[in-house]
C-alpha cells in the first residue's frame, strides 16, 4: 500500500503538468497578494484572516483545477487502459482505490500548502508578520470543503465519463460570475469582503455565520460521500 | 492448476452474443493456443477468465471452485497480458514493474524484476521512462509484468503484436519454456505463433469452439481437403477457398482448401494453416 501510494504521488507530482502548473500557481498567488491582498479587504489589515481568506478565495479556482487534473491520472482513457493490467492483480480493489485516493488528497494538500506558504512568505517579507497560526481556521474553512468536494465529485464524474472532469474544472470560475446564495459566499469571494463589514469594530475576529458553516460542512460531507462511493465502486 | 468452463455464455448489454455455451477443460502443464479470426470471441473469453467480465450464464471453475468465489485465489496465481492495455508513462520500466509487484503483493521483488527484464530483453531500457519506448518495447514491458511473480496460470492475448520477427521467435520460445510447469493460454490469430510451440489448440469462431485437440489432429482433419491447381484452369467451384496464390514461370498456382477438391487439383499435404482455414471455411459454409 505504501509503495503504491508513493508511486502514485510520484506520478501526480513528478510530471510536466505539475512542473508547469506549480510556478504558474505560485506566480499568480504572488500577483494576487502583491496587487490585491496588500490593500486589505473590508478595512482590515492585509494579513488579517479576512484578507487572507479573500486571497484563498481567489486562488480556489486554480486549486480546484489542479485537484481535478490530479484525478485525470486515474480517470483518463489511458488510465482505464492501464486498469486492464492492474485489475488482474490480486490486491484488494478497495485498498488500491484508497491508496490512489490518498495520493490525490496528498497532491491537493501540497498545492494548498504551497498556496498558504506563498501567503506566509509574503506576510513575513513585507510586514514581518509571522503569526501564522491565526490563518489556520480561514485556511481550513475556505479550502478543505471545496477541495474534498472537488476530489469526490471529480472522481465520481470521471468514473462515469472521463471527459466530464474537464468541464467540471470551470465550476469555481462560474461561481465567481453567477449569482449564488450568500451561504456559498466563500466560493465567489463576497463573504470575505462583505461579511466583516456587518460585524462591529475594526479588524473583527474571524468567524463564520451558521449558514456558511452548514454549507461548508455539507459540501465536505458530499465530497467525502462521493469519494467513498467511488472507492466502493472501485472495489466491486 | 485446472480451469474448467461449463456451458459458458456471454452476451453484452448491447445484445451482441460473444460466446455460446462453451465447455472446455485446461490443465497445467500445457501451452494452449487459442486460435480464431477477429471477432471470434477470444478476447471475451480471456476477460471472463480473469474475472474482468461476468458471464451471462454458465460457470468457470478454478481448481474446482467457482470463479466468483475464487477471484483472489485466481488472481494470486495469474499473469495476464490483455490485447489492449496502457502503461504508466511517467514511470521507468523498473518502477512500473515494481509498482505491479506491489499490486501482486510480492515480497523482495527486485531479483524477480531483474529476471523478467532480462527475459524480455529490456536490460538496456530498464531505467528508461515508459513514454520513451517504442510500441514493441511497450509490449515487452507488458509481457514482463505478466511473468512477474512466476504465476501458475498465464494468459497472453495477442502477445506478439508489434514485435519484430526475431522477437516473436524469442517470445514463442519463452512461452514454451514457461509452460513446462505451468498453464499458458496463448490467444492469437497468427498461426505461426502457435504451430511450433503449442501442445493443444482451441479454435473458436462466432463465439463457439470449433476444435480442441493437438495440432496434429487439426492437420489430420484437413487430410484430402488441400490441393493446388493452376489459375488458368478456371476453377470456380462452390465451397473452394483459395489460401495462397503464387506467381510462377508457368502461371499462377493456387492453393485451396475445400470439402471436395476440383478434379484438376493435385492433393497436397496440409499445413496447420491449411487445416485452420479449412475448419473456419467449413464453418462459414454451414
Amino acid at each position: 500500500m505504501t509503495k503504491i501510494f508513493r508511486y502514485e504521488c510520484r506520478r501526480l507530482l513528478w510530471n510536466k503538468f505539475f512542473a508547469g502548473f506549480l510556478p504558474v500557481f505560485l506566480f499568480y498567488g504572488w500577483q494576487v497578494l502583491s496587487h490585491m491582498t496588500i490593500r486589505g479587504v473590508a478595512h482590515t489589515a492585509p494579513f488579517s484572516p479576512w484578507s487572507y481568506g479573500d486571497y484563498l478565495g481567489r486562488m480556489l479556482p486554480l486549486l480546484w483545477i489542479g485537484s481535478l487534473f490530479f484525478l485525470t491520472f486515474f480517470t483518463s482513457g489511458r488510465a482505464r487502459r492501464a486498469a486492464a493490467l492492474t485489475d488482474a492483480a490480486p490486491i484488494s480493489p478497495g485498498r488500491y482505490a484508497l491508496a490512489r485516493c490518498a495520493a490525490a488528497l496528498a497532491g491537493t494538500a501540497l498545492l494548498a500548502l504551497a498556496c498558504a506558504g506563498g501567503a506566509a512568505a509574503f506576510y513575513g517579507y513585507y510586514f514581518g508578520w509571522r503569526q501564522w497560526g491565526g490563518l489556520l481556521l480561514p485556511s481550513l474553512a475556505t479550502l478543505v470543503p471545496p477541495l474534498v468536494f472537488a476530489l469526490g465529485s471529480g472522481w465520481f464524474l470521471g468514473r462515469l465519463r472521463a471527459w466530464l472532469v474537464y468541464p467540471w474544472m470551470l465550476l469555481p470560475l462560474l461561481c465567481r460570475v453567477l449569482p449564488i446564495p450568500e451561504a456559498l459566499g466563500l466560493w465567489n469571494g463576497t463573504f470575505f469582503t462583505e461579511y466583516p463589514l456587518t460585524l462591529n469594530g475594526l479588524d473583527p475576529v474571524f468567524s463564520l455565520p451558521a449558514a456558511v458553516i452548514a454549507a461548508q460542512v455539507l459540501l465536505c460531507l458530499a465530497g467525502a460521500a462521493l469519494l467513498a462511493v467511488s472507492v466502493a465502486e472501485g472495489s466491486q | 492448476m485446472q480451469i474448467e468452463l461449463q456451458n459458458l455464455s456471454m452476451t453484452y448489454p448491447n445484445g451482441k452474443q460473444a460466446l455460446q455455451d462453451l465447455n472446455l477443460s485446461l490443465e497445467a502443464p500445457s501451452l494452449i493456443g487459442l486460435l480464431g479470426p477477429n471477432g471470434a470471441g477470444k478476447s471475451t473469453l480471456m476477460k471472463l477468465l480473469v474475472a474482468a467480465l461476468t458471464p451471462t450464464s454458465g460457470s468457470i471453475l478454478v481448481d474446482g471452485r467457482p470463479l466468483d468465489k475464487a477471484e483472489r485465489y485466481l488472481k494470486a496465481r495469474l499473469g495476464y497480458l490483455p490485447q489492449d492495455f496502457g502503461l504508466f508513462d511517467e514511470l521507468t520500466v523498473t518502477q512500473f514493474l515494481d509498482y505491479m509487484a506491489a499490486l501482486k503483493d510480492l515480497r523482495c521483488p527486485e531479483p524477480q524484476i531483474q529476471e523478467v527484464i532480462r527475459s524480455v530483453n529490456l536490460e538496456e531500457k530498464a531505467k528508461a521512462r515508459i513514454r520513451t519506448l517504442s510500441g514493441g518495447q511497450h509490449q515487452r514491458v507488458a509481457i514482463a509484468q505478466a511473468l512477474l511473480g512466476n504465476p501458475l496460470f498465464l494468459i497472453f492475448d495477442e502477445p506478439t503484436v508489434g514485435l519484430d520477427p526475431e522477437e516473436r521467435i524469442h517470445f514463442r520460445n519463452l512461452f514454451s519454456r514457461t509452460a513446462q510447469d505451468r498453464l499458458v493460454l496463448l490467444s492469437t490469430h497468427i498461426i505461426e505463433d502457435v504451430q511450433s510451440v503449442c501442445g493443444q489448440l482451441v479454435v473458436m469462431n462466432h463465439g463457439q469452439i470449433l476444435f480442441t485437440g493437438t495440432p496434429e489432429q487439426l492437420i489430420q482433419s484437413a487430410d484430402g481437403h488441400v490441393g493446388v491447381f493452376w489459375e488458368r484452369d478456371g476453377v470456380r467451384e462452390e465451397g473452394l477457398h483459395i489460401t495462397a496464390r503464387v506467381n510462377t514461370g508457368q502461371g499462377v498456382r493456387c492453393r485451396a482448401v475445400a470439402d471436395r477438391l476440383p478434379a484438376c487439383a493435385r492433393q497436397e499435404e496440409p499445413t496447420l494453416e491449411d487445416a485452420y482455414l479449412y475448419l473456419i471455411s467449413r464453418e462459414a459454409v454451414r
